[in-house]
């Protein structure tokens, strides 16, 4: 029997509560930290070598997908009746808007270091001290809406720019194509101005604080912006029904992508599925 | 297709317990910062490509303070059949700054990971904005500095499980 992951504005006070402690308990465990560690490692760039899997690469929805039934797993062993939730952010748009209310993931960060003090979240809550940081800074940060150079969360619109394209994904496969469905959400653009952040970079900057860095797992709104990242593509999806993950074959040797992408039927470290094996999550789980 | 929840479940359920194995690449990791911290040199940043000989800070090394903090950086030549490229190595009041390449030839930093940046200098200064006062870099060299297999097969042996 499939669950249902909900948009976190729909929660209930109850639902709520128990997401929440579900998180401090694997927190309070050691575990939630494997995760934060295990997006560091996986972070490879397109200007590297090397086998490419979570970012800048065709598997960043599989993987992401993978990673989040992990988390989702870890939190229904600890409360059967949690599910992740996913974040609007084309409907949710303030700074004071789920999720950043103090029975959810607290607020934006103080101005004077950026630390979140509200919420179950604030380290002074002593629930959430950060061991797997980029700095040595143990409290949760966010720059909610950047306040040195303000931008907007991405529109409505531009969700639809990348959920039109019929294309999953296009050579060379990496940072830089500039169709296709795939980096059209993950959104790395030309040049590094503000412009050049699409949907979901957009929404990593536009969080800022730890979401910003290799440990953006430490900020527990990567679930809930991951799941409606994967809420997308289930939509593209339904929306281009005879398109499916590319590439269906791996490059060849010729070619500068060979072995450094995950096709259709590869593998995707750490795990043992394939891109094939999680299109359909359909009996694990569906959107509200 | 249609894939089951056994199926999903497989990978994290194999992976627990393996940890013990051998030494992480995070371990192997940090004991490489130590080596090359004790020659007096910052962690490595691997580019698969040649530097910018143009734009930006063009050179090939910089040292600076920027909103107060030391910013140095050096791109020392590669050495090896398989290296084309070099070596930036950087560091923000003495720490290690990790620097990552895109395809299109500009950087990224641990710091801030979902932007990317023309040169070495513009990517470091635009991690002091972000690091914030009173803290300093903490030593999270990702594991591929140490096997020279940047998210590839060291991690199919399971080490890196989410145990959970």
């Amino acid at each position: 029997m499939a669950y249902v992951r909900k948009n976190v504005s729909t929660l209930t006070a109850g639902e709520r509560r128990r997401f929440v402690n579900a998180l401090l308990t694997l927190k309070r465990r050691g575990q939630y930290d494997e995760f934060v560690r295990l997006h560091i490692d996986f972070y490879t760039t397109d200007g590297e070598n090397g086998l490419r899997t979570a970012h800048m690469a065709p598997s960043f929805l599989p993987w992401h997908r993978r990673f989040l039934l992990d988390l989702e797993r870890a939190l229904r062993r600890i409360d059967s009746s949690v599910t992740v939730p996913y974040w609007d952010w084309t409907r949710d748009r303030t700074t004071t808007s789920v999720p950043w209310t103090k029975d959810l993931l607290g607020g934006n960060g103080r101005r004077s270091d950026r630390q979140v003090t509200t919420g179950p979240f604030a380290y002074a809550a002593g629930h959430w001290t950060l061991r797997e940081g980029v700095t040595d800074g143990k409290f949760l940060t966010r720059d909610l809406g950047r306040s040195a150079a303000p931008l907007q969360l991405p529109t409505r619109s531009e969700l639809k720019w990348a959920l039109d394209d019929p294309v999953y994904d296009a050579r060379p496969w990496d940072s830089t194509v500039r169709k296709g469905f795939r980096n059209k959400l993950e959104g790395w653009g030309a040049g590094s101005g503000s412009g050049s952040w699409k949907n979901h970079n957009r929404v990593h900057r536009w969080v800022g604080g730890a979401m910003l860095g290799g440990a953006s797992v430490n900020d527990p709104v990567f679930w809930l912006h991951h799941a409606f990242l994967d809420l997308q593509w289930y939509r593209w999806q339904r929306a281009h029904r005879s398109h499916r993950y590319l590439p269906a074959e791996p490059p060849g040797v010729a070619d500068d992508q060979h072995r450094r992408i995950v096709a259709r039927h590869e593998k995707l470290p750490p795990w043992d599925e394939t891109p094939d094996q999680l299109e359909d999550v359909s009996r694990i789980y569906r959107y509200a | 297709m249609v894939v089951g929840v056994g199926a999903v479940a497989v990978g994290a359920e194999q992976q627990a317990g393996t940890g013990a194995a051998r030494p992480s690449r995070r371990e192997v990791a940090r004991r490489l910062l130590a080596s090359t911290a004790a020659l007096g040199l910052a962690p490595v940043v691997a580019a698969s490509r040649p530097a910018p000989s143009a734009g930006g800070t063009g050179g090939s090394s910089f040292d600076e303070t920027y909103r107060g903090r030391r910013i140095q950086g050096v791109l020392v030549p590669a050495a090896g059949p398989e290296a084309d490229g070099g070596e930036w190595r950087i560091t923000v009041d003495g720490r290690p700054l990790h620097l990552m390449r895109r395809a299109d030839g500009t950087w990224l930093s641990m710091v801030d990971h979902y932007t990317s940046y023309r040169t070495p200098l513009e990517a470091t200064r635009a991690a002091v904005d972000e690091i914030g006062p009173g803290r300093e870099l903490r030593d999270l060299a990702p594991g591929r500095l140490a096997d020279g297999q940047p998210g590839g097969h060291a991690h199919t042996g399971g080490q890196h499980g989410v145990r959970a």
